[in-house]
């Protein structure tokens, strides 16, 4: 019996970790990852945290499993960084004060492209109607001939 | 290429223009907010500084700069995951020791760091001076630093005397800390 205890031992210690636990593990890699994407390397600019290499990142990952291991949430733990480091912390500015003219920008710009655009298409169209002869005259067969004599000379 | 689409591109053209225009905007505002650097002979700005447990030395949990004027102080950037930081910690924690009774107080600024290997590098270092996160980097900015080292020596009197932007060594720190202890 002891033997057999003792096996089970061995193939346990060889077996490692529990699957539960490595499925844990493995759902604590995502939650950082996908946190990291939302955030910004604090020395490289422009760079996410998950796909950064430097000591810096490493530890701030570090900080962010290790605040999912306490049982904080995503959001929790975004605000944290932001509450530490300032908004700048997130890839994505916010959407309000002097960055929200970042997001309104394009659709301010699509908005005045297009009401140019179809400010402009208008008077074209409308000049090109007022280039149409009248209806009268299209029907004159004096104009048709002048027409016809027009395009045979040219 | 017919009009009407050279008309169209043209178009296109104003709107990236605008939308271009609008994020410089944004960005020279963002920039105009900070002040300059504060250089020898200008006064340091006043900061609060909340300092981490077990390293006040002595001091109020919150630090405030002004509060030490009569005293020389250092101001030291740092973060742990500097390695050049690290050349220069022993030397500035040996300066700290050797100058504290005189009225001269260090001051660590932690940039851009998080807490548990923040005190592992003090706890490395055996650091006795005060020293904080600095939250926001809002010290870091005021003070314009480009990153870490960079240390701020301020006279009795509140001005800058000297800025450091390298590795310090100890020469270098008792030269400039018995300049600044020498003047009235």
């Amino acid at each position: 019996m002891k033997r057999l205890l003792l096996l089970l031992l061995v193939v346990w210690a060889l077996i490692g970790t529990p699957p539960s636990a490595q499925a844990q593990d493995a759902n604590l890699d995502d939650q950082t990852y996908h946190i990291a994407k939302q955030l910004n390397c604090p020395t490289c600019a422009g760079r996410n945290l998950a796909d950064c290499p430097t000591q810096t990142c490493a530890q701030w990952k570090a900080e962010i499993r290790s605040q999912l291991e306490r049982g904080k949430s995503a959001d929790e733990v975004i605000a944290f960084f932001e509450a530490r480091f300032g908004p700048t912390v997130r890839q994505e500015p916010p959407r309000e004060g002097a960055t929200a003219i970042l997001w309104a920008a394009p659709l301010g710009a699509a908005v005045v492209f297009l009401a140019i655009a179809a400010w402009v298409l208008g008077q074209r169209t409308a000049r090109s109607a007022s280039a149409q002869p009248p209806a009268a005259l299209a029907n004159d067969p004096y104009a048709a001939r002048l027409e016809q004599e027009v395009r045979e000379s040219a | 290429m017919s009009n009407r689409k050279k008309l169209l591109f043209s178009l296109g053209a104003v709107a990236v223009i605008l939308a271009v225009g609008a994020v410089f905007a944004v960005a020279l505002s963002l920039v105009s907010q900070q002040g300059a650097r504060p250089k020898p002979g200008s006064p340091a700005p006043d900061f609060a500084l909340m300092l981490f447990d077990g390293y006040t030395a002595g001091f109020p949990r919150t630090l405030q700069l002004s509060d030490l004027r009569g005293k020389v102080v250092v101001i030291n950037f740092w973060a742990s995951w500097c390695e050049e930081c690290y050349k220069e910690a022993a030397a500035l924690e040996q300066a700290w020791r050797r100058y504290r009774e005189r009225d001269v107080v260090f001051i660590g600024v932690d940039y851009l760091d998080t807490e548990a290997p923040a005190l592992s590098y003090l706890q490395q270092f055996d650091i006795t001076y005060p020293n904080g996160l600095d939250v926001q980097q809002r010290i870091a900015r005021t003070y314009r630093i480009t990153g870490v080292p960079e240390t701020f020596f301020v006279d009795r009197n509140g001005i800058v005397r000297e800025v450091v932007i390298a590795t310090l060594d100890e020469r270098k720190l008792h030269s400039v800390i018995e300049r600044l202890l020498a003047q009235p």
